[in-house]
């Protein structure tokens, strides 16, 4: 039984080669809400496959293939250019840390999956303005139309920090698992916490250059040929909510764990 | 490569005629306004702007919206719009049930956007499907190859940089990068002292010492840029030019074009260059030369490093044969690459394309790019058909655009397109139109009656557009008269300030001054304040490069101090520390010629002193032991008239080589020598102003302005200047006439002529009787918080100093009405607030402004600026014209030989110009012509500003200075130049100054010439003087005493 869950689990929680059929299908997939469903849904199976494991998780090849994994799609998201490439590149590279908490912990804890859920709701957010992005422009794509921050200021606002969320920044749910994984590695093993902080500073890269290439530079461009509606004030305090709501969360979870 | 000399002198020829379309840049210590199109002037304004464009990527006119806001607020004379319009109609073809005029005052008024989209592969026949609601025709790959190859062949090889065609086919940012390295190489050689560490080698020059340093530069060599290899093959910069321009491929015909497009990629540093390649007497272009071809010969060797370096790594083509055979053998792929990089690709199709050209596979490239051309054309149409129908909805003739056939379409898309070429052009004189019939409306000709006594105070004013309100309200509270004439008065001088050993010119900057006045204290040295000495130190250790280290807790909190006082209460914290510096002494100025003996006089006491200094440095001779008649044989022997020195040589026991070696060191070392002396005398012989000059300089400011006769008690000379902290572009709010200095010295300096007894003598000799009791004096209107401040008041005679209070209180009530007048367009909200509070307040906030460092806008300087009015004073009087005016005080009644009116068309109406299409043109792209906002701005070598740390060099006004809220606040017109003057003397003055006559024939200015005996208004348009556009009498409802 168990010999059958290990490779479902890798297909869940993404390893790479198995790791390619979620980007397949993801990037496949055009409908956002199906997209948002995946990227909800699709850790968390993986976690509720492992739980049913007889054993614990104890093999360390697999930490280094999580870490191999997290960093082949770390680097890959640097030269993405399409927001849903990018998305799902980052999903893969975040999911599969979420090996190394299980080896950690031996199975599943009930956190791991608030981990998981920290780890895809920015980007479920990304996704959600990413369409917003889509129905002005027909593609989420850098350096294609001028600075969105001239032309859509308040989803620039909001793209800017869902960005930053979804690439571990302070105060958001990723920073802190994030940080509760280094120190963990730190007492195994110092080359793999080094490699997960490279890995760190590529989602960072990552995430400036599709910052970069999105929302900075001139629209003057844009607008001067057509008309762009940007997200309404309301709108734009529901997700900056979002984002706090899922900041204090993530803060009040820490709390609870310690 | 090692071209001949001729060749040489050939390629520096083409530099020098590639860089005449980048305009000169001026050091921002004295921020000369000028023409961002200087270099175009010979083209007329439509030619030049539509040339500029393509070349500094840049707007040249406002955008539709923009002139929309103008239209509604009836600033855009709609009569004129309209004749505008059906004028362009009359040259379109008929189209069948399309009424053209409707629809083009309809895309006016309501369109926002570009009604005619970018078509590449669609025509009108695809358009008309879409809006028939047909399918398109298909068309077969091959047809729409031919078409793409050519647009390839536009785009990639027309002229444009090599690395810019490369980025945009492969998005491999060369562009940026090399911009970015020879803006670092620029800030190492140019430096002026900012920099601790500077640059080695700067005094060999620019490339030599460029070339030097890249040779041994290990972030180059690491980058993979091999500049050596480049470098070696050429040993002067125009061999390295020809080696890389071969390279790449670039016929020599084409060459001037290309140095064009390189040099005009940073316009900011070539202008910066460029000037200072020319600046003769700049100390820092003596020191360390340069010029356009070592800045060409380093961008080309860094471009082709860079070029290579992609190569290598992408197999990117390296001239540009291989791009024209990448385009021959492959123009699917190369359409794809292009669209994808060079920002082209349907956005819903970028992802696609991003990996079918990642697969490299031929046949897959070639079978999408029908399909995507046929999304392209259908696109393309689809927009075209959607603006089309948006515009026909607006006139009601939907159907009429329906049933047109393929033919008329296409014939109205092109009309269209046609008339959005024109559109800016047509809104810009439409609003020149208003704004010249808003003016006239104001204007009279009626004279006022003789006085009957004489005025108060008669006051020279700059031209400056921001003496037009001080003016006004001086006129406006007691019996004052005012005139209008260049800041400088008429007098170019160098001026040497009082504990500074360089000269500065005080003068525009199309003269050169040959006079120079030095300051002088009245009182002893004092001794220098604490606070002076204190910062001082500060100012030094803040740039030493050791100071973050080691001090930074000690001085950080008295840096710490100051943040705090200056952010949080600026106008106290200011005031306290003004109380603490030391004033600077009472001053008097040399300006009186030197006689021969004075200056011999000097050059002996000069001589005198250094042999006394000598003395004591070689032989510790106290003073009480050095006697004139040894130091008068020392200077003798030194000068070569006597072979020995015995009186020094029995006081100290000096032998016979040891006096010889003394007086060789007195000659070498001290320069006490005749070559010396001689040039000594010479540059003694720049201080002051002989009595002719002077006598001269006096009668010319005078007749100038028609102020000849009817002298008052008192005639106050005004110069201004500006005041505000933190400011780079503090100079650029001074008086442009004074080389963007205040304007105080040059009025001091001819108050102090026009005082002189001798010279009234010789004047009225000339006619121009000033009677004993006429006391000129000096003033200085500081524009950014209105005070007016009088200068050397204790020379001023006792018999006037009792209306002194009077003239006081008379100037600070002008200064308080125009302080709030100035804040409500500075502050609206302030005084919207606060209606209640009084002219003194709106001056303290003026006051606050100035001292406020964090402060971006304390005052709109010549923002607004739209006239240059010639002419008497009653002409405008009765009219505000909001400081949006220069005015030159003119009669034409005392010129009769136009000699008068000459010089000022040569003169301030060329000045006024550059300032008004600085202004303009920093409006219209203050990205591109202007300097961006002052918020990221920081200094770059002490004489320009860059944004952030990287950039070319900002050249225009900041958008805080043209801009409110991101619109204009600065209404873009061309310089509306009135002059009042029989039209056949204005025509003979206009024709006979070749500058004027060019801006006037090629409409950079709009001028009219209001004929005071004829009663008539003439404007020069179209090439030719129109009479009937516009009368004295326009009768307009809006015609107000404000414009």
């Amino acid at each position: 039984m168990d010999s059958l869950l290990y490779p479902l689990a890798g297909l869940f929680l993404p390893l790479f080669p198995l790791s390619m059929l979620f980007n397949t299908l993801f990037a496949r997939t055009r409908q956002y809400l199906v997209r948002t469903l995946l990227l909800l849904v699709w850790p968390q199976l993986g976690l509720a496959l492992l739980s049913l494991l007889t054993a614990p998780v104890d093999i360390q090849w697999l930490s280094a293939l999580a870490l191999f994994t997290s960093a082949l799609y770390a680097y890959r998201a640097i030269a993405a250019r399409e927001l849903n490439q990018w998305s799902g590149y980052l999903s893969t590279s975040l999911w599969a840390l979420l090996w190394l908490f299980v080896i950690h912990t031996g199975k599943p804890t009930p956190t791991l999956h608030l981990h998981a859920l920290g780890f895809s709701l920015p980007l479920v957010l990304l996704t959600i303005l990413g369409r917003n992005v889509e129905k002005q422009f027909g593609a989420v794509y850098t350096d294609l139309y001028g600075g969105l921050a001239q032309s859509m200021p308040r989803l620039s606002g909001a793209l800017i920090l869902t960005v930053l969320a979804v690439i571990a920044t302070p105060l958001f749910p990723a920073f802190f698992s994030m940080t509760q994984l280094v120190f963990a590695e730190l007492s195994v093993s110092l080359s793999s916490a080094l490699l997960l902080l490279i890995i760190w500073l590529f989602w960072s890269w990552s995430g400036i250059r599709l910052l970069q290439g999105l929302v900075i530079g001139s629209a003057a461009g844009v607008t001067l040929s057509r008309d762009i509606r940007d997200i309404s004030v309301p709108v734009a305090w529901g997700y900056a909510l979002l984002l706090i709501t899922l900041s204090t969360g993530s803060l009040l979870i820490m709390e609870i764990a310690q | 490569m090692s071209l001949s000399l001729g060749q040489k002198l050939r390629l520096r020829a083409m530099v020098y005629v590639a860089g005449e379309a980048i305009p000169n840049f001026w050091p921002m210590r004295s921020f000369i306004h000028h023409n961002p199109l200087h270099g175009l002037e010979h083209l007329t304004f439509t030619e030049a702007v539509r040339k500029a464009q393509p070349l500094f990527h840049a707007q040249v006119y406002l955008s539709r919206k923009q002139h929309q806001a103008y239209l509604s607020r009836n600033l855009v004379d709609m009569d004129f719009l309209e004749h505008a319009v059906a004028d362009f109609v009359a040259q379109q073809p008929l189209l069948p049930d399309i009424d053209l005029q409707a629809w083009l005052m309809s895309l006016l008024k309501s369109e926002e956007h570009n009604v005619v989209a970018d078509t590449t592969l669609s025509n009108a026949a695809d358009v008309q499907a879409v809006l028939a609601g047909k399918p398109l025709d298909p068309k077969t790959p091959e047809a729409l190859k031919t078409i793409i190859v050519e647009q390839l062949r536009n785009d990639l090889l027309n002229n444009c940089p090599l690395y810019e065609a490369i980025d945009a086919l492969y998005g491999t940012e060369i562009g940026d990068e090399l911009d970015q390295l020879v803006i670092k190489s620029s800030l190492d050689f140019f430096d002026e002292g900012q920099s601790v560490w500077s640059m080695p080698g700067r005094e060999k020059g620019f490339f030599p010492a460029w070339c030097a340093v890249a040779q041994r530069n290990g972030r180059l060599f690491l980058r993979g840029l091999d500049i050596d290899q480049v470098i070696q093959q050429g040993d002067t910069p125009e061999d390295v030019i020809a080696y890389v321009m071969d390279k790449f491929g670039v016929p020599e015909q084409h060459w001037v074009c290309y140095f064009t497009c390189e040099l005009a990629r940073l316009h900011g540093w070539t202008g910066f260059i460029k000037w200072r390649s020319g600046a003769s007497h700049y100390h820092w272009r003596k020191q360390f030369p340069g010029d356009l071809v070592d800045l060409l010969a380093i961008r080309l060797i860094l471009a082709l490093a860079l070029v290579e370096e992609r190569g290598r790594w992408k197999k990117v083509s390296a001239n540009f044969a291989s791009i024209q055979a990448l385009i021959d053998a492959s123009p699917e792929e190369t359409y794809f690459q292009l669209q994808l990089h060079g920002r082209k690709v349907l956005p819903e199709f970028a992802f696609s394309v991003e990996k079918l050209l990642a697969t490299g596979r031929t046949k897959a490239i070639n079978k999408a790019f029908g399909e995507y051309a046929q999304q392209v054309r259908l696109h393309e149409a689809r927009q075209q058909a959607a603006n089309l129908v948006q515009l026909a909805g607006n006139v009601s003739a939907l159907s009429a655009l329906r049933a047109l056939p393929d033919e008329a379409l296409g014939q109205l898309i092109q009309s269209l397109q046609a008339f959005e070429q024109e559109e800016g052009h047509i809104w810009l004189r439409a609003m020149e139109s208003q704004a010249m019939k808003r003016l006239l409306a104001g204007v009279t000709l009626e004279q006022p009656a003789p006085r009957e006594k004489r005025p108060f105070v008669q006051a020279l004013f700059c031209i400056d557009t921001r003496s037009e309100r001080i003016r006004r309200r001086l006129e406006s509270i007691g019996d004052y008269q005012t005139f209008g004439i260049a800041g400088f008065f008429g007098v170019p001088l160098s001026f040497m300030e009082l504990g500074k050993g360089n000269e500065s010119h005080l003068c525009p900057v199309l003269l050169t001054p040959k006079n120079l006045v030095v300051e002088m204290a009245v009182s002893d040295d004092q001794d220098v304040a604490a606070l002076t000495v204190l910062e001082k130190a500060l100012h030094e250790l803040k740039e030493s490069i050791l100071t973050p280290f080691v001090t930074v807790e000690a001085v950080g909190l008295l840096f710490g101090f100051d943040m705090v006082g200056k952010t949080l209460f600026p106008e106290h914290y200011n005031r306290w520390r003004n109380r603490l510096h030391q004033d600077k002494p009472q001053t008097f100025l040399i300006m009186d010629k030197l006689s021969s003996e004075q200056a011999d006089s000097i050059v002996r006491a000069v001589q005198r002193a250094v042999i006394e200094k000598a003395l004591e440095l070689e032989f510790e001779l106290p003073a009480e032991r050095i006697t004139d008649s040894m130091v008068r044989e020392l200077r003798e022997a030194a000068l070569g008239h006597q072979p020995d020195i015995p009186v020094l040589a029995k006081e100290i026991g000096l032998s016979a080589t040891g006096q010889q070696d003394f007086i060789q060191k007195l000659r070498t070392i001290y320069r006490i020598n005749a070559a010396k002396a001689q040039l000594q005398r010479e540059q003694l012989g720049r201080i002051g102003f002989s009595i002719d000059e002077q006598v001269t300089f006096v009668s010319q400011a005078l007749q100038s302005i028609g102020l000849t006769r009817e002298f008052s008690r008192f005639i106050m000379l005004v110069g201004h200047g500006s005041t505000s902290e933190n400011n780079p572009y503090e100079s650029a709010l001074d008086c442009g006439a004074c080389g963007g200095q205040h304007g105080i010295v040059n009025a001091r300096v001819l108050a102090q002529m026009a005082n002189k007894p001798e010279v009234r003598r010789r004047l009225r000799q000339q006619g121009i009787d000033i009677p004993d009791d006429a006391w000129f004096f000096p003033a200085l209107h500081n524009t950014t918080t209105d005070e007016i401040r009088l200068y050397d008041v204790e020379r001023m005679p006792s018999t006037h100093a009792m209306y002194i209070d009077r003239l006081r209180n008379g100037l600070l009530s002008a200064a308080r009405l125009c302080a709030r007048e100035r804040i409500a367009t500075l502050e609206p909200r302030h005084i919207i607030n606060r209606p209640h509070e009084n002219p003194a307040a709106a001056q303290r906030l003026a006051r606050k402004f100035a001292q406020d460092w964090s402060q971006v806008r304390p005052e709109w300087g010549l923002a607004g600026n739209a006239y240059f009015i010639i002419g008497r004073r009653p002409l405008t009087q009765q009219l505000s014209l909001e400081g949006r005016a220069f005015l030159h005080s003119y009669d034409y009644r005392v010129d009769r030989k136009l000699r008068l009116l000459e010089n000022i068309l040569t003169g301030p109406l060329v000045v006024g110009q550059w300032i008004n299409m600085e202004h303009y043109f920093s409006t219209v792209d203050n990205e591109r012509f202007g300097s961006g906002s002052k918020v990221y701005h920081n200094v770059a070598g002490r004489f320009g500003v860059m944004t952030g740390n990287l950039s070319d060099l900002r050249t225009g006004l900041p958008a805080q200075t043209v801009l409110d809220n991101g619109q204009p606040y600065h209404q873009p017109l061309r310089l509306i130049t009135v002059i009042e003057a029989p039209l056949q003397s204005a025509r003979r003055a206009v024709e006979s100054v070749a500058a004027a006559k060019k801006l006037v024939v090629n409409e950079w200015i709009r001028l009219i010439v209001i004929d005071p005996e004829q009663s008539s208004v003439s404007l020069y348009d179209k090439g030719q003087w129109q009479d009937h556009v516009y009368s004295l009498q326009y009768e307009s409802q809006e015609a107000t005493a404000n414009l």
